[in-house]
């Protein structure tokens, strides 16, 4: 063997100088990893590090949560407010002050010529939760729209409704350690390797004490469906086809825990009389799923002691992703497997704070879960805010996916969007280019001064991002947890809150209320609001200090709790009046754009795991978007041999809607009729999308829309690609 | 020492273990006993001069890699990245993949790979600086960029693409197997970050718990006989029977049923058309390309000249008697001079050019560097000596300063001035020989397992071929015109140097017939560079093979009939030089830009050479965040 020198030199390994971490929580999806923050003499902060001794990810992070730190100097934040008259002038640098004052002044016009409900807010799933809920404070109480929501109607809107029209409520009833307890898992429409890595791992360590198996529901083999035991390659949107068939055989083989479904669940005739009609052999035709198959994984799912199910956008992103969500928390119900470690309904929710929004933002009713259509917390919330209790409405006005068509159509005429970035996220970008067009007056809060909205903006407000400021994010299971925080806000930036309370400030019919100066006193005031008897949502044992010193706390957590709980509905009572759960009879209707003769393939979308939503922040970092710095699609190798294309070749891709151009991956990780294309990239896969709208939760079906590849010219593809990639 | 936090997770906590006494390769793991060095030596990690209490510091260690786990989430490389703090374009591991099967029944294995720190540390044999050590302690292979120059000679040995030059600093970095976390006891910071399970790391041959095979091979890994490399992977899933690459490099890796090993061979969905992609001809390797062409023409135009003369060829002893032959020197020099000077210009540091001579045991680039010294070297003393006696010079000597020596010396001055023939012979042999060795080296530089298209013995045909060829070309070129000015006789010189110039081309030719034949028959990446050269450079190969053919027929043609004309023959011979030129530069470029090494499957962006020269083309790579940088050198 070979040494070389024997006289060595000393050795040099780069050293950041970390002199202090700083805890917080991943700003990035809703795992809720914690987190630290290196900050070097100069207080600049160079590293990150997971927390080892927290439960979520106990010392691991993935690779967007590890560059974490390289955030808050990245490219393209917003420095100064912006001004401009109309959308096509060139921005001014204004005064906080006066852009608030303008901000101010623009909303009562608007309100004052067209209604209050003229000027709509579409917050986000990335602010704190004391930020959701002053935001929710300011639109219902003071500006008193009813057109206000947030951006988690594109991702978790149809889980939301999937709960509440099953168990009475919103919020996911399990954990991260029902991993440890299951005896069988199916992930339907999930790719977690991909979406969330450090579940993905919570789930392989459950795996390698003891084996159980594995069932991944989706169109593309991905590394979780390659991994699994069983893959069912479905036909996109007819989740709810096998669901009910899966329903059909545990009914007809008599493996149904009837004990549970008489005791705690109500609707049990309408619906067994429903799935009656889904035997598989009819079920296979339309999912794609072989009937043996389908009795198959009945039989495995419901003779497991323990089963949990768990799903992501596969299912909510589609035109029955309510009914989707409503048929896996049926699955569950019949086979008992609510509320039992190991056994539960868990949506993986995507954005880092979505849960935070849902609980606290009164985007679709009111704080803490509560309902504007309910009387009883009109009256708790006027009079808890100091509002008159008919200012509020008496239901819910539109949803995000609605606000856009009314602007388009002009009953709205102002919009304020936070931390959002339809202009890359909403269905057919170019029908919403032309349609915030039409706005008298649109403000963009962002961290980031060039998310694509701001081209058509008339103010754009600098805000703070992440750990530029402290607060609490509520992940996938429940669990609050704290970020505190690391650096000062970029340059003239400010924290949301700030934003918040300062416009509220400028309204006269904020004179009677309070809107406190730090999150820790919002969080304070949120954890009086959350008493009550029966609440699931109770979070009136915990402080900002509390979670720091639990690293993170699942609700409900009652004054005096130790611990917070990590189930829901142990005891088999639910959010309905009489306490029951409800089993749903959801017939499926086919309404797809399916592929065709002019447009013969399906156009799937989805994540990568270096990349973030719109790629605002990931787009900057070059050590995660090296991984993938421009878009592409995954084309199957054999269609790609039958159009003449080839590996790294640009195409054009035309649907009913618009075109895009990409590169061609050729892989045999999608089947020879579909194509799939990373959501992340501005102009690209939403230029074609359809996104028609669930019925219940008002979601787009992202997943399901048909397009058709054309040749284009390799040069001109290549510079345009180069063009269109501001980062 | 590195900061131990007091809850750091067992996953993260490298385990006692029983260590075995031989790797699977009959080396001992047992490094003290290996090295011979002492025990309970400081690694001054940053100056520290603490020791680590590890028990098993003197083991080797090495990665264990199941790839049935692998999800590519990349955190691997990612906590690489940012614990050694690395800009976009930079990675210690990489993640890469191959894939096979047929939708839905489709596997993608994903590979991470960083440095092995091998047994047989082919980066520490090759570096000429001796930048490398391999440590007693874990037995890790480090790298010191104070000492690297730059020239990248280990990112061709190394078959993992271990070793990183970053063309901004100008220098080499690689892993370090975070020692520093392993004096305390911690695993790297790679292993500790894996997502998926799939990465770990220990003393080698010691299986990780829940693990239950150690093989020294995955589809896509090179041959582990070349370095004996301290990585052991699992793969029990069963696999496709071809496994495809995604990046630009045409090959794929078939199964063989009997041994169940993958052997690379060429992708030929992968082959395009016949092009003739000359733009594509200039590479970084560009200085290389001009600095071996040169060295080669110079040590053989002094060769022929000397030589011939020596063993009596008339034209060629009238080449050096003539007073030309002072100046004919001199242009060998200058031009030797300069390449030597270019090929400096290709280090990333170049200012720390001197230290090319640093590893003389091992490195086949020392050993070069070192004859090209004693070639231009002794070719110095033989220009200064011939100048004492011939032509324009020699009045100068004869008539003035040795007169005016010879006053003052105390012996007879032109008894020296006799001996000047005797020293120019000796010193004249001196040059002969070390040009030899300098090209033989030179060769041997090429000889590299881990990239193929090299490693045949085409190399030294091409590399003495164009030693005559171009050497007898530079003869013709530097000697003729001043002789033609000067009236000079040239009478037969055509000929003695078309017989050398035949013989040179024909030699280079032979190299091509066996290095394509070789090449085809025994697959892999060589055969893959060889599909390439015959499609996407195979117009452009294709012309080099025929107007080689055809020169070897002119020359022969031309050398043995007197055209009627002299300035006929000059203008064809004129033309002729033109051409060997273009063509050997043509070679020599191909040569340099055609080789696919053995190195890890890359990714559909990252490490995918085909983006990389995409995203320089279109402009893409003007963004830092896309991890390309825009210029390659």
């Amino acid at each position: 063997m070979l040494f070389g020198r024997s006289k060595k030199n000393p050795i040099k390994i780069a050293d950041k100088k970390v002199q202090e971490w700083k805890y917080t929580t991943c700003g990035y999806c809703s795992t809720g990893c914690s987190m630290e923050i290196g900050l070097n003499p100069e207080g600049k902060p160079v590293a990150t590090r997971g927390v080892a001794g927290a439960d979520v990810n106990r010392g691991k992070l993935c690779v967007k949560g590890i560059f974490e730190h390289e955030l808050f100097d990245s490219a393209g934040r917003g420095e100064q407010p912006l001004y401009r008259e109309k959308h096509f002038e060139e921005y001014k640098e204004v005064s906080w002050d006066s852009a608030l004052d303008k901000m101010v002044d623009e909303i009562k016009t608007i309100q004052s010529k067209h209604g209050r409900d003229s000027f709509a807010i579409v917050s986000t799933g990335q602010i704190m939760t004391e930020e959701f809920y002053t935001l929710g404070k300011l639109a219902r109480g003071v500006i008193g729209t009813n057109n206000y929501d947030g951006n988690t109607t594109l991702c978790m809107a149809s889980a939301v409704s999937g709960y509440k029209r099953s168990f009475g409520s919103d919020g996911p009833p399990g954990c991260y350690d029902d991993f440890d307890n299951t005896e069988c898992l199916m992930a339907f429409g999930s790719n977690l390797p991909e979406q969330h890595p450090i579940i993905y791992w919570r789930l392989k360590e459950a795996l390698e004490k003891r084996k159980f198996p594995v069932i991944v529901v989706d169109p593309r083999v991905t590394m979780f469906a390659q991994f699994a035991d069983i893959h069912l390659p479905i036909t996109p949107g007819t989740d709810l086809v096998l669901l009910n068939s899966l329903a059909h055989v545990i009914f007809d083989e008599g493996l149904a825990e009837q004990d549970y479904i008489d005791s705690y669940t109500n609707g049990f005739e309408e619906f067994s009389k429903l799935v009656e009609e889904y035997d598989p052999v009819s079920a296979s035709k339309i999912c794609g799923i072989d009937e043996d198959t389908i009795r198959h994984v009945a039989r495995l799912y419901a003779n497991a002691g323990a089963a949990m199910s768990i799903w992501t956008m596969g299912i909510n992103q589609s035109t029955h992703g309510s009914d989707g969500v409503a048929g896996i928390n049926n699955l569950n119900l019949i086979t008992g497997n609510i509320g039992k470690p190991g056994s539960t309904s868990l949506s993986i929710t995507g954005q880092c704070n979505a849960m935070g929004t849902r609980e606290w933002s009164s985007c679709s009713g009111l704080p803490g879960y509560r309902a504007l259509e309910n009387d009883q917390h009109r009256k708790e919330i006027a009079k808890f805010w100091n509002v008159d209790e008919d200012f509020f409405p008496p239901t819910r006005g539109m949803a995000m996916t609605d606000i856009f068509p009314a602007i388009e159509t002009g009953q709205i005429k102002g919009l304020w969007l936070v931390a959002t970035n339809p202009m890359t996220s909403m269905p057919n970008s170019a029908r919403i280019g032309k349609t915030l067009e039409k706005l008298d007056f649109l403000v963009v809060q962002d961290s980031y001064r060039d998310v694509e909205t701001t081209q058509y903006a008339n103010m754009f407000l600098p805000g703070a991002v992440w750990a530029e400021k402290e607060g609490c994010f509520t992940n996938t299971e429940r669990r609050v947890n704290l970020i505190k925080k690391v650096t000062e806000p970029h340059a003239n930036s400010k924290a949301d809150h700030w934003i918040f309370t300062n416009l509220a400030k400028r309204f006269e019919r904020a004179e009677k209320m309070t809107f406190p100066e730090t999150t820790a006193e919002i969080f304070l005031e949120m954890a009086e609001l959350s008493k009550g008897e029966g609440r699931t949502l109770d979070i009136s044992g915990m402080t900002h200090e509390k979670l720091l010193e639990q690293k993170g706390i699942q609700w409900p957590f009652r004054e005096g709790d130790e611990k917070g709980d990590q189930r829901l509905y142990t005891d088999g009572k639910f959010q309905f009046p009489d306490g029951k759960a409800k089993l749903l009879a959801m017939p499926y209707i086919e309404n797809n754009e399916k592929p065709c003769d002019d447009f013969p393939f399906w156009l799937n979308s989805g994540r990568v795991v270096e990349h973030f939503h719109t790629r605002t922040k990931t787009g900057k970092i070059g050590n995660m978007n090296k991984f993938s710095p421009t878009p592409y699609m995954e084309i199957n190798p054999d269609a790609a041999e039958e159009l003449g294309l080839e590996n790294s070749q640009y195409v054009r891709l035309v649907s009913r809607r618009g075109d895009a151009v990409v590169m061609a991956q050729l892989t045999h990780r999608v089947p020879k009729n579909m194509v799939f294309i990373p959501f992340h990239f501005h102009d690209c896969v939403n230029r074609l999308s359809l996104g028609l709208l669930d019925p219940y939760s008002r979601q787009p079906a992202y997943k399901q829309a048909s397009v058709r590849i054309e040749h284009i010219d390799q040069d001109v593809a290549a510079k345009l690609n180069v063009e269109m990639r501001a980062y | 020492m590195f900061e131990v936090r007091e809850d750091e997770p067992m996953y993260a906590l490298l385990k006692a273990v029983e260590a075995d006494q031989k790797n699977i390769f009959g080396n001992d793991i047992d490094l003290v006993k290996n090295s011979g060095q002492p025990e309970g030596v400081s690694l001054r990690i940053n100056g520290d001069d603490g020791v680590g209490d590890n028990p098993n510091r003197y083991k080797q260690h090495g990665f264990h890699f199941t790839a049935d786990n692998c999800i590519g989430c990349h955190a691997c490389e990612a906590a690489c990245s940012e614990k050694n703090d690395l800009p976009p374009h930079l990675s210690f591991r990489s993640v890469g993949y191959v894939e096979g099967g047929t939708y839905p029944n489709f596997t993608r294995m994903n590979i991470s790979m960083a440095c092995n720190h091998c047994d047989d540390p082919v980066c520490l044999k090759g570096c000429p600086t001796r930048a490398y050590t391999k440590h007693p302690e874990y037995g890790a292979v480090l790298q010191d960029p104070d000492i690297c120059f730059g020239c990248g000679y280990c990112t061709w040995v190394c078959p993992y693409n271990a070793p990183q030059l970053d063309p901004v600093e100008g220098h080499v970095q690689k892993c370090n197997m975070c020692v520093d976390r392993l004096e305390v006891g911690l695993k790297p910071a790679c292993v500790s970050a894996c997502l998926g399970n799939a990465l770990e790391f220990g003393v080698i041959e010691s299986t990780p718990e829940n693990r239950e095979q150690k093989k020294t091979s995955i589809p896509g890994f090179p041959d582990p006989s070349i370095t004996n490399p301290n990585i052991r992977f699992q793969q029990t899933k069963s696999m496709p029977r071809d496994f495809s690459r995604t990046d630009s490099a045409p090959i794929k890796y078939h199964k063989n049923d009997g041994t169940g090993t993958y052997k690379p061979m060429v992708d030929k969905k992968k082959i395009k058309n016949r092009q003739w992609n000359i733009k594509k001809l200039s590479s970084r390797e560009n200085p290389l390309v001009i600095f071996t062409l040169s060295t080669q023409a110079a040590i053989g135009a002094f060769l022929i000249a000397f030589l011939g003369s020596f063993f009596g060829v008339e034209s060629l002893q009238t080449l050096t008697a003539s007073n030309i032959f002072v100046p004919f020197l001199f242009s060998l020099m200058g031009l030797q001079a300069f390449v030597l000077f270019l090929s400096t210009q290709h280090l990333g540091k170049p200012m720390r050019f001197y230290r090319g001579f640093n590893n003389l045991r091992h490195s086949p680039l020392s050993r070069e560097a070192l004859g090209v010294a004693m070639f231009l070297n002794f070719l110095v003393v033989v220009s200064v000596l011939s100048s004492l006696d011939h032509g324009f010079f020699n009045w100068i000597v004869a008539g003035t300063i040795l007169n005016a020596i010879s006053d003052i010396a105390p012996f007879d001055i032109s008894m020296l001035a006799s001996y000047i023939p005797v020293m120019t012979k000796i010193f004249s042999f001196l040059t002969v020989i070390s040009g030899l060795i300098c090209l033989y080296y030179m060769y041997c530089i090429y000889r590299i397992k881990a990239r193929p298209f090299w490693n045949h013995w085409q190399v030294a045909t091409s590399f003495f071929g164009t030693m005559f060829s171009v050497g007898g070309v530079l003869i013709g070129l530097v000697y003729i015109p001043l002789a033609l000015i000067l009236e000079n006789s040239i009478v037969g010189l055509t000929s003695s140097l078309a017989a050398v110039i035949a013989f040179g081309l024909l030699l280079e030719a032979i190299g091509h017939i066996f290095h394509a034949r070789d090449l085809q028959k025994n697959g892999g990446e060589g055969a893959a560079s060889y599909a390439l050269l015959a499609s996407k450079f195979g117009n452009t190969y294709i012309t080099r093979n025929v107007v080689l053919g055809i020169s070897i027929i002119t020359v022969i043609v031309l050398g043995s009939v007197q055209l009627p004309e002299a300035w006929q023959d000059l203008l064809l011979w004129a033309v002729l030089a033109s051409v060997i030129l273009l063509t050997s530069l043509v070679s020599r470029a191909l040569f340099y830009i055609m080789v696919i090494p053995t190195t890890m499957p890359g990714a559909f962006f990252w490490k995918n050479k085909g983006f990389e020269e995409h995203a320089r083309e279109t402009g893409l790579a003007k963004m830092p965040q896309v991890g390309v940088l825009e210029r390659d050198h």
